[in-house]
């Protein structure tokens, strides 16, 4: 039987599992609402978009309008909420949010608890929704999900002269790392600065401190302890600290990685000159784009590491939307959020490499990819369903984590520069968290 | 009593200035004066900019009293001084030296002229990004041009290093901004007599000497008109160092406004962030007197009022 055969038999058996997907997202009423004109805030970008090229299918099956206020990164979306918060100026109905952000927010958006259909909430994956409550309160719908996990260069692990160097160098096998300490061994192994790195990491802001703060847990230690203390100076905190150090000072990440963020490590991984690296699935579609990567074709991919804690790295979050508790059309919000998230627009997202939030769509995707003959594709979703079901977890859902994240990741990067060492960053990291904690009277 | 028909045309002309002008003040009380009141009130309180009740939680002199001993703070506030310092006098040099060039041209000076300006009618952020990507170390367009021609076979961390990263915010703020001098010299430079210039040359003076004793004082008011504008927007410098660096690392390139942005938004800190926005307005204030002086010292120097 032909490759195309064997294709199409396949897209036959899959399409009817899609066929009964759109069916189902079409049983759901979406109301009628032919005087409203809804007023949004919501995250822009280029991943983000096509999302918003299905709002006209709402509007035509509800009557209602869409105004779109605002459509900028989350940073800048997020000051402007902030604005609106203080200037009084909740004049809108809904807005796109993130599990890190939304406890900053107080009580701006309304609990969906039994305002968005249960039914439509049994759909969802139950760890994405507990991940959107906050105090008790579902404050946001889940659009989709972000974790991340092990993207290699297939070919420096096929190459038998590096098997034999490796085993000779470090005494066991070269395999996709299954631990931390393994990463470190392989990026070093790998690393021939300035033309080839091991590996690189994101360098800054929020960024770091999730990394940091997922190889912690990883390794056994804790942000704080439960009654809010800083416990992050522990000795599982250093070695952490350690670990990002260790691969700065061999040379072994790019010199300038305590200023990348997301864009430069994915293209960085895909101009070829790097061997591991640590990222969310929405690169996967291009690293093995001929296009834009020099990596495509030779790309595999593994979940994160465990690290010394026996747990594996899994700081995650999502993209959500909320209902401001202004908003003077519920329903007409409830309807729009519930199209926004529903199985078909999570399809096309999902199909674009994010990660969705219903767990059917999961499924489809999958078997859509397979159908193409996208083993790649398939097997990108096999991996992140496995790390988002197992691995998750969420930063604390607190007030203050930007805050403390603000105090934490200029330290980390004195203590990788050498300025201090990775206890006295640490140890002042966590007072400053600790006056924050006292301030926001999570600490009496 | 009842006022007589004349006292009231006399009243109503005595107040007609003040109608009239009532407009404008009022634009200024509610534009300039409150915002700026409301602002200075705020750094007396615990403002949190999600919790708009902490508006009224008063706590004195507090967040000044945090500033003072806040060590970061006047770091931050010295690395702005010496940004502003080297920024100012690379603009001024290269400004200078493209007007005085492009004074020289007789043919396709317009165009010239409208190349020069490209670089300010990009937006900060875009020529951050743009120097953000030239500068990487591994995938960037310099390292990759100096290691391709032999020059260096290092990645030099352009925005990691000390020094390096000043440097190429520095870099980046000049060549956006290099042209307002330009601009501004040249039209000094169109305003000036040639009288006497021609005099000059009849007396024998070298061109060197021309230019050190009549082309440079005659422009200097017009530098200083510059530099103060300038001084301005670099004491607030904020898209470029943010995108570029973000202020960091390890605080290695943190200005105020990276500085007061994050304790403000960031942290939702706004009483703390108007207090050291208000502290950070001494460095304008100082700079904008300096100016002035100099260029009221320069016209006088001239010959033109003070």
């Amino acid at each position: 039987m032909t490759k195309t055969t064997l294709k199409g038999l396949a897209l036959g058996l899959t399409l009817p599992v899609l066929l009964a997907g759109t069916a189902l997202s079409q049983d759901y009423d979406y109301g009628s609402f032919p005087d409203t004109t809804l007023r949004v805030k919501l995250i822009g970008g280029a991943q983000y978009e096509p999302l918003y090229a299905e709002i006209p299918k709402w509007e035509e099956m509800t009557g209602a309008k869409v105004e779109v206020l605002s459509r900028k990164n989350h940073f800048e979306l997020d000051r402007e909420i902030k604005q609106d918060i203080a200037a009084g100026t909740l004049d809108w109905c809904v807005g796109s949010n993130h599990t890190s952000f939304a406890p900053q927010y107080g009580n701006i958006y309304i609990d969906l608890n039994g305002v968005v259909d249960e039914a439509v909430l049994a759909k969802f994956d139950a760890l994405a929704l507990e991940n959107s409550t906050v105090n008790g309160r579902l404050v946001q719908l889940p659009r989709h999900s972000d974790v991340s996990n092990l993207y290699y260069k297939k070919s420096l692990y096929e190459d038998q002269a590096n098997k034999d160097a490796f085993k000779a160098e470090y005494g066991y096998d070269l395999a996709p790392p299954e631990t931390f300490d393994q990463f470190k061994d392989q990026a070093m192994f790998f690393a021939d600065a300035p033309t080839f790195y091991g590996t690189q990491y994101v360098g800054k802001d929020e960024a770091i401190t999730g990394r940091f703060y997922e190889m912690l847990v990883a390794n056994g230690g804790a942000l704080f302890d439960e009654d809010w203390n800083p416990t992050f100076n522990s000795e599982a905190g250093v070695r952490t600290v350690n670990w990002f150090k260790d691969l700065y000072d061999a040379n072994a990440v790019p010199a300038g990685v305590l200023n990348y963020l997301w864009d430069d490590t994915g293209l960085g991984f895909a101009s070829g000159t790097v061997a591991l690296n640590l990222d969310w699935a929405g690169w996967a579609a291009f690293f093995n784009d001929p296009a834009n990567s020099k990596v495509a074709g030779d790309v595999g991919i593994v979940r994160a590491p465990k690290g010394v804690g026996g747990k594996r790295a899994g700081w995650a979050g999502s993209h959500t939307f909320s209902i401001t508790e202004t908003c003077d059309n519920t329903d007409a919000a409830v309807s729009f959020i519930t199209f926004l998230t529903d199985h078909d627009r999570q399809m096309i997202e999902a199909r674009k490499g994010l990660l969705p939030t219903r767990t059917q769509v999961w499924k489809d995707v999958k078997a859509e990819f397979e159908a193409e003959g996208n083993d790649f594709q398939a097997e990108v979703v096999d991996t992140y369903s496995l790390s988002m079901s197992e691995d998750a977890f969420t930063p604390p859902l607190i007030e203050p984590w930007i805050e403390v994240s603000n105090e934490i990741w200029p330290r980390l990067q004195a203590a990788i520069l050498g300025e201090k060492t990775p206890q006295e960053a640490l140890d002042e990291a966590a007072a400053e968290a600790r006056l924050i904690m006292e301030d926001a009277g999570y600490i009496n | 009593m009842a006022r007589t028909p004349r006292s009231s045309y006399k009243t109503r002309l005595a107040l007609t200035p003040y109608l009239l002008l009532a407009p404008a003040f009022l634009v200024l009380i509610f534009v300039i004066a409150l915002p700026l009141v409301f602002s200075l009130y705020t750094s007396f309180t615990g403002y949190r900019l999600v919790r708009p009740d902490s508006l009224w939680n008063w706590v004195g002199l507090r967040n000044y009293e945090r500033i003072f001993t806040d060590w970061d703070f006047w770091v931050a506030f010295g690395r702005t001084i010496l940004f502003l310092a080297i920024a100012l006098n690379l603009e001024f040099i290269f400004g200078l030296g493209i007007a005085l060039l492009i004074n020289r041209i007789t043919w396709g000076q317009r165009t010239l002229r409208t190349i020069m300006m490209f670089p300010m009618m990009f937006s900060p952020i875009l020529v951050g990004y743009q120097f953000k990507f030239i500068f990487n170390d591994n995938i960037g367009v310099l390292n990759n041009a100096l290691q391709s021609l032999g020059i260096s076979d290092a990645a030099t961390p352009w925005l990691v290093d000390r020094n390096l990263a000043m440097f190429s915010i520095i870099f980046a703020e000049v060549w956006m901004s290099t042209s307002v001098f330009a601009i501004l010299l040249l039209a000094g430079l169109f305003a000036m007599p040639r009288d006497p210039i021609e005099a000059a040359k009849v007396d024998g003076c070298s061109p060197l000497q021309v230019f050190r004793h009549i082309t440079l004082p005659f422009l200097m008011p017009f530098a200083f008109i510059a530099m103060t504008i300038r001084s301005l927007d670099v004491a607030r410098a904020y898209d470029i160092v943010d995108v570029m660096t973000g202020g960091g690392p390890a605080g290695r390139t943190e200005l105020l406004w990276t500085l007061i942005a994050r304790v403000g938004y960031d942290n939702s800190r706004m009483g703390q962030a108007n207090a050291m926005a208000y502290v950070s307005i001494i460095l304008s204030v100082a700079f904008t007197y300096y100016f002035f002086t100099k260029l009221v010292a320069a016209r006088r120097y001239m010959g033109g009022a003070a």
